[in-house]
């Protein structure tokens, strides 16, 4: 039981030094962005897939908002994947293909496999060109988004692109603004972190880019995964290709507004990105492939951070046990010292990377619902547990998994 | 005080100090002072020439003015809506400007000239001018901003703090500091020692223009083919491209990249380390390093060039084509004479032009 203890604690002090790593990267080291100057050039014709499921509430404003972007109009086309939706979508869509003649391709959907990737799969057929940007339809672009997602493809290492995702239904209540917070940790910081060392930004499947070239050599979309975007940078980084991350590419998008759907959502991922990890983690630690030694270490990391939550309550449990049998784990004295600094600094890392994000976003007064992050925290660690248990039942029940779509909360189209 | 007491008076204590820390957080719940989504730029694209068209606009109200002070060759002060003070030469001449500089050169009114104007040197205009002929700036001015509807030139060793767009053509002379973005319709010159961040125009020509080298640019057979769309050869160590060697595709290595003199690349280039392209080779595609990035002597490059820490432009190097702008980015950018980039030059720390020694 010890043991077991001693590892969990050992995993998290490595996420913990993980957090500062990445927080103090962002503060004061080397910033990458080598790609958003590129403004003049020869651009590559496009295809943007809008992904859609019953999405009558946001789709009329993507749409709009792609028919007023930045690009040569005669190498941009969209396709809207409607995705067997049973609300007014097809209507919508059809009436901006009539509206914009010839810069709008439709793609109605009405039969096959659920989920965003076997839609996008189905797509691929209209696809002709080398670049393709993917958002979902609650994505609103701003004018100069397209071209800032295109621009890394003119390195031809350069597999996939992601931009930022920027939550524009902030105020509504307190989870959207505690999701603010999250967010802007995750990409101010983490994925910024990542591109700045080199390490491995993650493919969001949204206000993101691919290559048609790397995607062949990969195999396609996986129609199996929950995440298509985690499967996608995996496999992208196994065949030698990057992701490359663009944090002033920001693109606002709309948050869940009420707990039951945040947790369907955060389980979703929870279950796809373990899926990947049981997928991936062991060739791409040990195997023989293109990825750097670091890109291994850190897309392992990367992998593992939704089985620290189910693991970091199996240590509570362990840490009781331990107390109960009256053992004292490293002589006592040591175990109290560890135990004190990492109270005085680990807890501290995830607090410390997310108001290191709203400072370098220039907010100050939403730094002052950090204590509140405790119950998002809270609710996470039971959500991706409870994941993480389905996803082993459903291994030995053998059920398949289930496609479940976020509800969007925007009273206006 | 009895037991009971005792430890409600702790709890409610220990409760204060658990409270304490949430209390500034319940306030912003419930005053929202900071619940407004991040500012994300939905109308323009970062265009450099955003600046320059928001100034435009901003003086529109003067229009009539202008129109008024050309027909009579007259003078006009005042205010813009934002309170700040205007003055409208009619016909701009060094007498008319003395009304609003100041002996020791100092000039902090918005001027709109309504013809040609020559500036006299050693002027500080601290607040934007706007020309609708020519601009001729003496030496050892500082501007703000300058949008010229023809030529604009500076003279030497005069130096700009935010911006200036130029309808038609735009020169500095020896040793000017661009601070802020330079843009032109037509073409942008600086000569030797202009130290620059942010240029656009169709054409870019940094130096003397009598510096032509024998380019590597034959008649390039255009495929049609954008060369994001070419095959990838990934190579994880160092790579080197033979002198004359023929390559098509996009190669991509982990190490350093050479390649050799006279070189044709039909593709793009990316190294994670130095790379360098010796004299006249050609690439049709983008040319990028994680690292530093030399091009020597009469190269070519067609597509995009990004270099992550340092690029050295030699003599005579083409970059871009007028007929496929290119963007050149980098931190530092150091360019011998006779350089000529067609489209952006971006230099986001530092950008100068040196002697061709």
């Amino acid at each position: 039981m010890i043991y077991g203890l001693y590892i969990i604690v050992g995993l998290i002090c490595i996420y913990t030094f993980r957090h500062y790593w990445f927080t103090l990267n962002r503060l004061f080291g080397f910033q990458r962005h080598p790609y958003i100057d590129i403004d003049t050039a020869d651009w590559p014709p496009v295809t943007i897939l809008v992904a859609a499921h019953n999405e009558e509430k946001v789709i009329s404003n993507a749409l709009d908002a792609l028919m007023a972007v930045n690009y040569p109009h005669e190498k941009m086309l969209v396709i809207p994947v409607n995705d067997r939706s049973k609300d007014r979508t097809r209507e919508i869509i059809d009436d901006f293909v009539e509206k914009f003649p010839g810069r709008i391709r439709p793609f109605h959907r009405v039969s096959g496999k659920a989920g965003k990737a076997a839609a996008l799969k189905d797509a691929m057929e209209l696809v002709e060109t080398e670049v393709i940007l993917i958002f979902d339809a609650d994505y609103i672009p701003g004018a100069g988004l397209v071209k800032q997602l295109v621009a890394p493809f003119f390195d031809p290492e350069v597999g996939g692109v992601m931009g930022r995702v920027v939550p524009m239904n902030v105020g509504a209540n307190l989870l959207t603004r505690l999701l603010d917070l999250e967010r802007s940790g995750g990409y101010q910081v983490d994925q910024q972190a990542r591109m700045n060392l080199r390490l491995v930004p993650q493919h969001g499947g949204t206000v993101a880019g691919v290559r048609m070239s790397a995607l062949h050599e990969i195999g396609g979309w996986n129609d199996t995964s929950l995440t298509e975007d985690t499967d996608l940078t995996y496999r992208l980084l196994l065949h030698g290709w990057k992701t490359a991350y663009q944090n002033r590419s920001e693109c606002y998008e709309e948050v869940p507004e009420t707990w039951p759907v945040r947790i369907k959502q955060i389980m979703r991922w929870a279950k796809g990105h373990n899926q990947a990890m049981l997928t991936y983690s062991f060739h791409l630690l040990f195997g023989r492939h293109r990825a750097t030694l670091r890109e291994r270490i850190d897309g392992t990391l990367l992998l593992g951070v939704y089985v620290m939550a189910p693991l970091t309550l199996l240590g509570w449990l362990l840490a009781l046990g331990v107390f109960y049998q009256g053992v004292v784990p490293l002589h006592g004295i040591v175990a109290l010292l560890a135990f004190t600094s990492y109270a005085a600094v680990g807890n501290l890392a995830a607090f410390f990377e997310i108001a290191a994000a709203a400072r370098l976003d220039g907010t100050f007064g939403r730094i002052c619902l950090l204590p509140f992050l405790i119950l998002g925290f809270a609710v996470s660690t039971f959500s991706v547990t409870r994941a993480a248990i389905s996803l082993v039942t459903d291994a030995i029940t053998g059920a398949e998994f289930h496609w479940d779509k976020t509800e969007r909360f925007r009273t206006t189209t | 005080m009895n037991a009971y007491l005792s430890v409600s008076v702790l709890i409610a204590f220990n409760g204060l100090l658990l409270t304490i820390p949430v209390i500034p957080a319940i306030v912003e719940l419930y005053r929202k002072s900071d619940a407004q989504p991040l500012l994300v730029i939905q109308k323009h694209g970062g265009e450099i020439r955003h600046f320059s068209e928001g100034f435009r606009k901003y003086i529109d109200e003067l229009k009539p003015t202008l129109k008024e002070c050309r027909r009579s060759g007259a003078t006009a002060r005042g205010r813009l809506k934002d309170n700040a003070e205007y003055f409208v030469m009619g016909k701009p001449s060094a007498t008319s400007l003395r009304e609003v500089r100041k002996h020791d050169g100092d000039c902090s009114t918005v001027i709109v000239a309504g013809g040609d104007f020559e500036t006299p040197g050693i002027s500080n205009f601290s607040k934007e001018i706007y020309v609708q002929g020519n601009f001729q700036g003496g030496n050892f001015n500082h501007y703000r901003a300058i949008l010229g509807e023809k030529d604009v030139e500076l003279g030497a060793y005069s130096s700009v703090a935010r911006w200036i767009h130029a309808v038609g053509v735009f020169s500095a002379s020896y040793h000017c500091a661009l601070s802020g973005r330079v843009s032109s319709d037509s073409a942008i010159k600086l000569k030797r020692k202009c130290t620059f961040l942010r240029l656009n125009a169709p054409r870019i020509q940094l130096g003397a223009s009598s510096i032509e080298l024998p380019q590597n640019d034959p008649a390039v057979p255009d495929s049609g083919k954008s060369s994001v769309a070419l095959k990838r050869y990934l190579y994880d160590q160092d790579f080197e491209v033979q002198a004359g060697q023929i390559f098509h595709g996009n190669i991509v290595t982990r190490g350093k990249l050479r390649v050799h003199q006279g070189a044709r690349i039909f593709g793009s280039l990316k190294s994670n380390k130095q790379m360098v392209l010796e004299k006249g080779v050609l690439v049709t595609g983008s040319v990028i390093s994680a690292s530093q990035l030399y091009i020597g002597p009469g190269c070519c490059i067609h597509g995009p060039i990004i270099a992550e820490h340092a690029l050295h432009i030699d003599i005579g190097v083409r970059l871009g084509t007028p007929a496929k702008l290119a963007t050149v980015s980098s931190p530092k950018i150091l360019a011998k004479e006779g350089v000529v980039v067609f489209g952006s030059l971006w230099a986001r720390e530092y950008g100068e032009v040196a002697d061709k020694a």
